[in-house]
């Protein structure tokens, strides 16, 4: 008795220390935690059915390691109490690795539970906090918040050479932080911030301000609110005569934005990650294409193909360390896989989980009123 | 002096559609001593009709011109009857009640209209389309005006005057006056003061919607809740005039528009709804009546 609890302590230890083994032996397990119900419902099951077509695909060529893949599904609804459980049944299930959550509150709340049992989780969360906590098994396969303003700034100094920048943001949270990280990383830069202003957002009106920057003479005018008034401030420049261009942040990238400016939408900048069609990459077209095929429309956003990033660096993972412990796929992604050739661009990850580049571009509008890659990393 | 002349035409823009809501606050408020608050969210409606209006008229008529004059004259028939409705349903039944019952009353029927606008169209902006009115600008020795803006200060300020003369030259215009003098009297002297009242609700309602019809038109992104906005502007523009006062109405929009296109120009944008208020409250402790209020004063 005695003996078999030492040994019970002794298989307890081990696991903690080299992190969880498949022990299945026939099959490797992996989980996804997504909102398949709920007001993400189409992100989530997009995440789910991406994921499956992917395992279906590696298993038709006999598995990873010569097991094949199965998956295991929990719906955490897009809520952090929800998560929590379902982060404990897919660790009780014995899968090694999570792909989820989509919503950055269902990621972290499930953040420690996949930590403690050594699981390895890969969310698109956006939110800086997830990666601060240290811990080894979270790889994010998007780009944080702040990325978006290291790159706006890098495409303003480094592309299009602004010499005198103006700046508008409204009065939300979210378009003041962008906003305000924006003209940060411009002015570490060596930018020249001419203007900084606030509109409040709806007024309709943005005349009186537009002509106030108009006599500061900037050559380009960022505005990091929504599109409602993204769409009117672009109409009103031209209508003031103002020459400068408008590069707008990632809430400014909606179909009516180019409606409300009309014509004078044509040359304005947007910032934000791509449309799923718009990537650039072979992988990416090759399962679009595998994507519509098995389910007969697209994926719901660029966000399902984050998380197959994720899914496949991951696969990829354990084929190079032959193997299924969870530490020593997480000290290959960590330290060895570089320049993955990833569906939204190369995929590597920092130290933190981080991952490295951002897949951010900036799009002008021509004349055919659609997008045009201009600059990506 | 491009800029101050530029701000000017910005204010002068915005002002004139604020007097023409203004306008529809003050007459109610002139004959039926009640605001409207019901009034911004007519004014709403307006734009989300007159679109509707034109979408079907577009690729029926191939004239511009007369696409916008059938907008305009539908919208403001469609949003009369509007106007008139609320009156016998909201107003009426509550003529001799508590003024509260009224106001509370105008309050409903405001989120009703807003809240029906959504349900109907959605939540969304909805988005005139582009160029209906040929995207012409002119640049006048550095100050740009484009044609819409012209359109929005002449139509407005030929409609004031013809309001104007209305009232002060006819003879339902003299009724209406001497209805919102004093009601009881008017009856004696044989004017039908419910006709009257109806009246009034016509006049302001299509004065709102030629204003609504500018705000889709001119800035082409409308919303269910924007008439709380506008309303709200208007209301004020309305109380710095001096309530119940027609010149008022259109003194207070065009100043309301210029101060703040002035103070967010020189000053600061973030300041310029604060400062707004601040400009009423100063009016009001000096002219309490507003600025060209004394009439109103006269007839209590």
């Amino acid at each position: 008795m005695l003996r078999k609890g030492l040994l019970g302590a002794l298989a307890l230890i081990v696991t903690l220390m080299f992190g969880t083994q498949a022990m299945a032996g026939g099959v490797i397990k992996i989980g996804v935690q997504a909102p398949i119900t709920g007001k993400f419902a189409s992100e989530g099951q997009s995440i789910d059915k991406a994921v499956r077509l992917i395992v279906k695909q590696y298993n038709e060529k006999g598995g990873i390691l010569g097991k094949k893949i199965k998956v295991y599904t929990c719906d955490d609804e897009g809520q952090a109490q929800k998560a929590a459980v379902c982060a404990r049944q897919l660790v009780d299930d014995g899968v090694i690795a999570v792909i989820g959550s989509y919503t950055s509150t269902c990621a972290e709340a499930a953040e420690p539970i996949y930590y403690r049992a050594g699981v390895l989780q890969t969310s698109d969360g956006t939110s800086d906090t997830l990666v601060k906590h240290g811990y080894w098994t979270f790889f994010r396969n998007s780009s944080p918040n702040s990325a978006e303003a290291a790159f706006t700034a890098e495409f303003f100094i480094k592309k299009q050479h602004y010499k005198r920048i103006a700046a508008i943001s409204d009065y939300s949270t979210f378009s003041t932080d962008l906003t305000n990280a924006v003209v940060k990383d411009i002015k570490k830069l060596g930018g020249n911030i001419v203007y900084k202003g606030k509109i409040t957002s709806g007024a309709q009106n943005f005349t009186p301000i537009l002509t106030k920057i108009k006599s500061f003479n900037p050559d380009v005018i960022y505005f990091g609110g929504y599109y409602t008034d993204g769409g009117l401030i672009r109409a009103q420049m031209e209508q003031l005569g103002i020459k400068a261009d408008f590069v707008g942040g990632d809430s400014n990238d909606n179909p009516e934005f180019i409606k409300l400016a009309g014509k004078a939408a044509v040359g304005a900048y947007l910032i934000n990650v791509p449309l799923p069609q718009m990537l650039p990459y072979d992988t990416a077209k090759k399962f679009l294409k595998a994507y519509k095929a098995a389910y007969n429309e697209m994926p719901a956003s660029i966000w399902t193909l984050f998380n197959v990033d994720g899914l496949r660096a991951i696969l990829y993972s354990i084929e190079q360390t032959k193997s299924t412990n969870t530490k020593k796929i997480a000290y290959y992604m960590h330290n060895k896989l570089k320049n993955f050739p990833g569906i939204t661009g190369p995929v590597e990850w920092n130290k933190n989980g981080e991952r490295v580049g951002s897949a951010y571009m900036a799009y002008r509008i021509g004349n055919d009123l659609k997008y045009h890659i201009v600059y990506r990393h | 002096m491009d800029i101050f002349l530029q701000q000017l035409v910005n204010g002068l823009t915005i002002g004139s559609i604020y007097a023409l809501v203004a306008l529809g606050y003050t007459m109610v408020y002139g004959v039926l001593k009640l605001i409207n608050f019901a009034h911004g969210d007519l004014v709403a409606l307006s734009a989300y009709i007159g679109l509707v209006i034109m979408m079907q008229l577009i690729g029926v008529v191939s004239s511009k011109a007369v696409i916008i004059v059938a907008v305009f004259i539908f919208t403001a028939i469609i949003i009369s009857i509007f106007g008139v409705l609320l009156e016998r349903m909201a107003y009426r039944p509550l003529r001799k009640a508590p003024r509260l019952s009224a106001v509370v009353s105008a309050l409903g029927a405001s989120l009703l209209i807003e809240n029906g606008i959504m349900l109907i169209w959605g939540p969304m902006p909805k988005i005139f389309p582009a160029s209906i009115v040929p995207n012409i600008n002119w640049n006048v020795g550095g100050v740009y005006i484009s044609l819409m803006q012209l359109l929005v200060l002449v139509i407005s300020l030929i409609l004031m005057i013809v309001l104007y003369f209305f009232v002060n030259q006819t003879k339902l215009g003299a009724a209406m006056r001497a209805s919102a003098i004093d009601q009881d009297a008017a009856r004696l002297m044989g004017i039908n003061v419910d006709k009257i009242i109806m009246t009034t609700f016509i006049i302001g309602s299509s004065l709102g919607s030629v204003g609504g019809l500018f705000i889709g038109m001119y800035y082409r992104g409308i919303y269910f809740n924007m008439g709380w906005i506008y309303g709200l502007n208007a209301f004020v523009a309305a109380i710095i005039g001096g309530i119940g006062n027609i010149p008022g109405a259109m003194l207070g929009g065009m100043l309301l528009g210029v101060f703040n296109a002035f103070i967010s120009g020189y000053l600061s944008s973030s300041w310029a709804l604060a400062l707004t208020y601040v400009l009423l409250i100063v009016i009001m402790i000096f002219r309490p009546t507003g600025i060209l209020g004394e009439r109103v004063a006269e007839k209590v």
